[in-house]
């Protein structure tokens, strides 16, 4: 085994709770296990804390009218209770945490109807719950000549990528979202009008939102890896040209991927 | 000697009051300005701005992608010099991230790899390269070299500056159980630029010092003028702290306290 692939499992014991307890692990003695421990639950609350930060920013910016800071919960038990099984940058742990955040904003389980002048708290909650979630997984921390020559191939079946959401609101988020953000007197409005969100990540861990129409949508959800070009544009009801142009856009926002057969 | 020049780093929640604040001779750059920031230009025009931004980690060949972004950062704030860190922080895969800065091993198959990747940045850049010392909360067995050892022979072997964090080293006595001021004289310090300067605070998961955007306590302030008196070549003293919960007030006092000690 090489340095780097040492240092790998020490990367993997910090970021891995289940790992770290595992005899694989511990057998190997590399690190004193008390510091080990102590560092890592130290990253995850860390770890958390920016992206609770990042995502959850709307939900801050109303915390004077909510009363309740989403990045608070990271001192609670039940984060605490998490970190024996917490995995670092995986969806199910990102799950767990920003679960717990959009409960601890809503204060109480099961959640009160939002303040009156906050009606689309609840949509809200979702949106920042739905980016953080997208946000996790592997990512790719640098181009090289494999994964390029990977994506020069000829594409076939397109796929949603795993964390890609489509998100039904009552109300147009984006609208209002930058206004939060500004200085405020009366808490900015969203317009009660229906909209569906597309959220996805690029494979280097940016993510991005879009509106998504009923063509995007369709593709979006037809797209799992095994029908043709020519199955999903029958199915979705689009012209050959349209779903090219569509698969372009997702292929661009990391919403779908084009499985090779290789 | 020139006069050493005394800055912070750029909190963009405190832009207004840095905008027009007086005895700041820089700012260090984390972060690329958002677009929406209403103080850069101001920023921008004022200040002499240190490039201190995570732009890959050196224990593999930054890819184009990252040496472009690392090139039009240093050009866009005119920086003096480009630092970057003794860090290892994802695996090669991807797969595991923590997300915080970590040292590597301190083995000669790391310093080969840091090394041949430090003099490849090195060839793309218009600026000298500074790079930062980064603390151990605990060593890891595989470990080969003292930590400045490993960093001597790295700096005699590129060229490369040294950036001192000297609240880096101030722990990293603190959990060996040494004197600070012993430990810092094993490091290079003839070959400083820049120095690093912060408060420390208690972690509960740590169950100890760590790094907190607090000001630095009189000890770390005697510290630092006992570092800058054995840094013959440094040019600069950075208070390094980078949090949206640090407050103006904490920001100001502690450059001020910086430079009052020195």
């Amino acid at each position: 085994m090489s340095d780097r692939e040492l240092h790998d499992l020490v990367l993997h014991a910090l970021a891995d709770a289940p790992f770290r307890a595992s005899r694989e692990w511990r057998d190997r003695a590399l690190v004193e296990p008390g510091r080990l421990e102590r560092f890592a639950r130290f990253l995850a609350r860390h770890f958390y804390y920016e992206r609770i930060v990042h995502f959850f920013k709307y939900s801050r910016a109303l915390a004077r009218v909510t009363g309740r800071c989403p990045e608070a919960v990271l001192k609670s038990a039940d984060f605490d209770a998490l970190l024996a099984t917490a995995v670092l940058g995986s969806r199910e742990t990102a799950r767990d945490v920003a679960g717990l955040a959009v409960r601890h904003v809503k204060e109480v389980t099961p959640p009160p109807p939002p303040p009156p002048q906050l009606p689309y708290l609840n949509d809200l909650l979702r949106y920042e719950e739905a980016m953080m979630i997208a946000e996790a997984g592997p990512r790719m921390w640098r181009d090289s000549a494999h994964e390029r020559a990977a994506g020069s191939r000829e594409p076939s079946a397109p796929e949603r990528v795993e964390g890609t959401a489509l998100l039904d609101l009552a109300y147009d988020l984006p609208a209002v979202l930058p206004r939060l953000l500004q200085s405020w007197v009366e808490v900015p409005q969203a317009p009660a009008q229906p909209v569906k969100l597309l959220i996805a990540r690029s494979p280097h861990g940016r993510v991005t939102v879009a509106r998504a129409d009923a063509a995007v949508a369709s593709v979006v959800e037809l797209a799992d890896g095994r029908k043709t070009l020519e199955q999903l544009a029958r199915e979705a009801g689009l012209r050959a040209t349209d779903l090219e142009t569509t698969l372009v856009g997702l292929s661009d926002l990391g919403a779908v991927r084009f499985a090779t057969g290789s | 000697m020139a006069p050493l020049m005394v800055g912070a780093f750029y909190n963009p929640h405190l832009g207004a009051e840095l905008a027009r604040a007086q005895g700041i001779d820089h700012l260090a750059m984390a972060d690329p300005p958002a677009p929406t920031d209403p103080h850069w230009p101001a920023i921008k025009a004022r200040y002499t701005l240190l490039l201190h931004d995570y732009l890959g980690q050196l224990s593999e060949p930054l890819d184009e992608r990252s040496i472009a972004r690392a090139r039009a950062l240093a050009e866009l704030y005119r920086t003096p010099w480009v630092a970057e860190h003794f860090q290892c922080l994802h695996t090669e895969d991807g797969r595991y991230n923590i997300n915080y800065v970590f040292p590597p091993l301190y083995t000669d198959e790391f310093l080969r790899r840091f090394v041949a990747n430090a003099k490849a940045l090195q060839a793309r850049l218009d600026q000298p390269l500074v790079m930062e010392n980064i603390p151990g909360f605990f060593d890891v067995k595989a470990s080969q070299l003292p930590e400045p050892v490993w960093l001597r022979r790295f700096f005699d072997q590129t060229g490369a500056g040294f950036l001192l964090d000297l609240p880096h080293v101030w722990l990293e006595a603190h959990y060996r159980g040494v004197k600070p001021a012993t430990w810092l004289a094993e490091f290079p310090l003839e070959q400083v630029v820049e120095l690093h300067v912060a408060g420390v605070e208690e972690d509960r998961d740590l169950e100890g010092p760590w790094i907190a955007p607090a000001e630095p306590t009189d000890e770390m302030l005697d510290f630092t003028a006992l570092a800058v008196s054995r840094c013959p070549a440094a040019k600069a003293v950075t208070f390094d702290a980078f949090a949206p919960s640090l407050t103006s007030d904490v920001l100001f006092k502690s450059v001020e306290r910086i430079r009052e000690a020195l």
